[in-house]
């Protein structure tokens, strides 16, 4: 099994669902989101998901959109951003860190010495969320080769049988998208019905050996209350941003304490 | 031109969130029984010709020749389609394709207007919903345009984020699209994003191309010794090059916006001069202007309609290889054709298509007296009228805004009816 499968089953033995939270790195400052990441391992969330911020984030909503233009004022490095997320890593081992971003920076940087600079630095998890898995065998070859996940994306519009193949080659965790649209409140918001979600994630359950992630549209309490006993990790995202942009950390903070504990 | 799985050598291909997986496979299915259907093939040529006017003559320059005194020089008169571009073709295509599919509502993104303007004409006569994004910087510089989408019927929604220009119109659709994928159609403009679209988009503009090898031979007794086109997106390109892909004899020269200079910002230079770097960014590989980070870049032009950071896979592929050669015709250089155009031939063709008059009128005096040049005239002026005042400094354009402000029925003139 993965390295952070078998991280995920055993961290669930003690908790009903786990906690990934995401920042985006270089918001508002490199230094600035360093720190946060920092005070959420210290709270004790299990995960972090760290966006490596991209011009055109064409999934994210107007939250993460307007963090990732903000962090890019500034030149950003992937090698740097390795390394700082690698020296957190070894600070705080109860947790993990994923990396996410969009495909370019990442083709840019090279595919294969992402695997093997994430591997080294222990960031066991790799989301591309434009990156098909038809397109990605060399990706999917430099990831086992360097005992890293690369994590996929299932979705309420994703047909049956490519959700299957889909959770079939799942290695890490799964990542179930909630609803349809981009993350966080937005225009481009797509519906999503209580029991289509149950329903949903039960049939991907039926197709995963991998442990399930759910993010897209959480910030209630209620929806993490529903997806406990039917996922593992519950992902907040622009919920957290949000408020983080209105109360700094200490409303991050609480945010999480409202969900989680 | 074929793909080979949505490839064109190394460029092309479909990377998009998975959201958006069966939205676009029913389209490649859809577009695949569509262009074997000769039903649909039918109604689309109806359309074409019932609804935006075609064939398109091609216009010999007498006088435009005669000045140069080199290659004979003929004109295909795209901006004669009804909406005056060759965005027409296209939106008539896709629009009926959206009929096919049953669905209601389409999603459209634009930089100069000339494909917001189309899709919302094509929405309208279908009974279709449209919503038009648009970099807020463009409807600043093509309010116009944004006036006749709102008067058609059409939503325009403002773009504030990035650059806002025609690259952000395109992102927010995209996440329109993600949202919205069960009833709306993303009617995307050039012959770029996932595939299917370059193809699609290729094949519906490539009625261009089809008719000037009829023309050209009924006309002159043989092919173009060369085309010329404008590449933004490349749609127009597309159209007129792809159907000549074959004549080797044919030559084709694509020609981008200059801009202000050849420094990251200043212009949209994608496949020459080293310029643009491959990346795959906004649904398909292509060259992109980025900088060594994978960020994409700010560019500019001033026809809003080249200032798009990446370009169709299939130009990039044909660039590649050499089919295609590449130049570029700087700001002042493409206002000096316009104006040259206007004077010689009485055609007032649009700043995009200006690029393609500024290429070509540069090689034509160089050319045989015998060689025959075609250049597409992807769209008329008219959109252009306040860019071009500016740019000619047109001493009375100032003093003429000023009396219709006076003139023009705000609420205050009205008084507090409300």
């Amino acid at each position: 099994m993965s390295q952070l499968a078998t991280f995920i089953e055993e961290k669930r033995q003690n908790k009903p669902i786990l906690s990934m939270t995401h920042v985006v790195y270089g918001y508002p400052s490199v230094e600035e989101s360093l720190s946060w990441m920092e005070r959420l391992l210290e709270e004790g969330v299990d995960f972090i998901e760290v966006q490596f911020p991209f011009s055109d984030p064409v999934a994210d909503g107007p939250s993460i959109v307007a963090a990732c233009h903000k962090a890019l004022e500034q030149k950003l490095d992937v090698e740097t951003c390795l390394s700082q997320l690698g020296k957190i890593a070894k600070n705080f081992p109860d947790s993990r860190i994923v990396l996410m971003s969009y495909l370019n920076p990442m083709y840019r940087f090279g595919l294969d010495k992402l695997a093997k600079r994430a591997a080294e630095e222990n960031i066991l998890g790799l989301i591309l969320p434009d990156l098909p898995i038809e397109q990605a065998a060399t990706y999917q070859a430099a990831c086992k080769a360097n005992g890293i996940d690369p994590v996929w994306l299932v979705t309420p519009a994703t047909p049956k049988d490519r959700l299957a193949m889909l959770a079939g080659q799942a290695s890490g965790f799964l990542y179930c998208v909630a609803r349809s649209g981009v993350t966080g409140h937005s225009v481009h918001e797509g519906k999503s019905k209580v029991n289509v979600l149950d329903d949903y994630l039960a049939e991907i359950k039926t197709h995963a050996s991998a442990p399930m992630g759910v993010g897209f549209g959480l910030r209630h309490r209620e929806q993490i209350e529903q997806l406990t006993g039917k996922a593992d990790i519950a992902i907040l995202g622009s919920a957290l941003l949000d408020a983080f942009n209105k109360g700094g950390q200490e409303a991050g903070i609480k945010l999480i304490q409202d969900l989680f504990h | 031109m074929q793909s080979e799985n949505g490839f064109y050598g190394q460029y092309g291909g479909s990377y998009i969130p998975e959201i958006l997986y069966s939205s676009q496979q029913q389209i490649l299915h859809a577009f695949e029984e569509a262009k074997n259907d000769p039903e649909f093939l039918a109604e689309l040529n109806k359309q074409w010709q019932q609804f935006s006017g075609r064939p398109t003559p091609l216009t010999f320059c007498a006088n435009l020749t005669e000045h140069f005194g080199g290659a004979q020089i003929y004109l295909k008169r795209e901006d004669l389609n009804h909406s005056g571009a060759h965005k027409m073709n296209n939106v008539i295509g896709q629009g009926l394709l959206v009929k096919r599919m049953g669905k209601k509502r389409v999603i459209a993104e634009t930089g100069a207007g000339q494909h917001g303007i189309a899709t919302a004409l094509v929405a309208a006569r279908l009974g279709l919903e449209c919503t038009i994004y648009m970099g807020a910087k463009d409807i600043e510089r093509q309010y116009p345009n944004v006036f006749w989408m709102k008067q058609l019927g059409a939503t325009v929604v403002p773009v504030t984020t990035g650059a806002q220009t025609l690259r952000d119109a395109l992102d927010e659709a995209l996440r329109d699209w993600s949202s919205s994928h069960e009833e709306s159609h993303y009617l995307i403009g050039t012959s770029c994003g996932c595939a299917p679209f370059p193809e699609m988009v290729a094949y519906f503009q490539s009625v261009i191309g089809n008719e000037v090898r009829e023309q050209s031979v009924a006309q002159f007794g043989q092919f173009p010794d060369r085309l010329y086109a404008c590449v933004g997106g490349g749609s127009n390109a597309c159209g007129l090059f792809l159907p000549f892909l074959d004549d080797k004899e044919v030559e084709m020269v694509g020609v981008e916006a200059g801009g202000k200079g050849l420094e990251l910002g200043e212009h949209s230079i994608r496949l020459s001069h080293n310029l643009g770097q491959p990346g795959i960014a906004q649904g398909f590989a292509t060259m992109f202007l980025q900088d060594d980070a994978g960020q994409l870049q700010e560019t500019h032009s001033i026809a809003a309609g080249l200032d798009y950071v990446g370009v169709s896979p299939i130009i990039a592929h044909l660039a590649e290889i050499g089919r295609i050669k590449m130049t570029y015709a700087m700001d002042d250089e493409v206002i000096a054709a316009c104006t040259l155009l206007l004077k010689k031939e009485g055609i007032i063709p649009a700043l995009e298509s200006s690029h393609a008059l500024a290429g070509a009128f540069k090689d034509a005096p160089n050319l045989p007296k015998d060689s025959k040049i075609v250049i597409n005239l992807s769209g008329r002026g008219d959109k252009d009228i306040f860019n071009v005042a500016k740019a000619v400094e047109d001493e009375t354009f100032p003093q003429f805004l000023t009396d219709y402000l006076a003139s023009y029925p705000t609420t205050q003139n009205k008084g507090d009816k409300a």
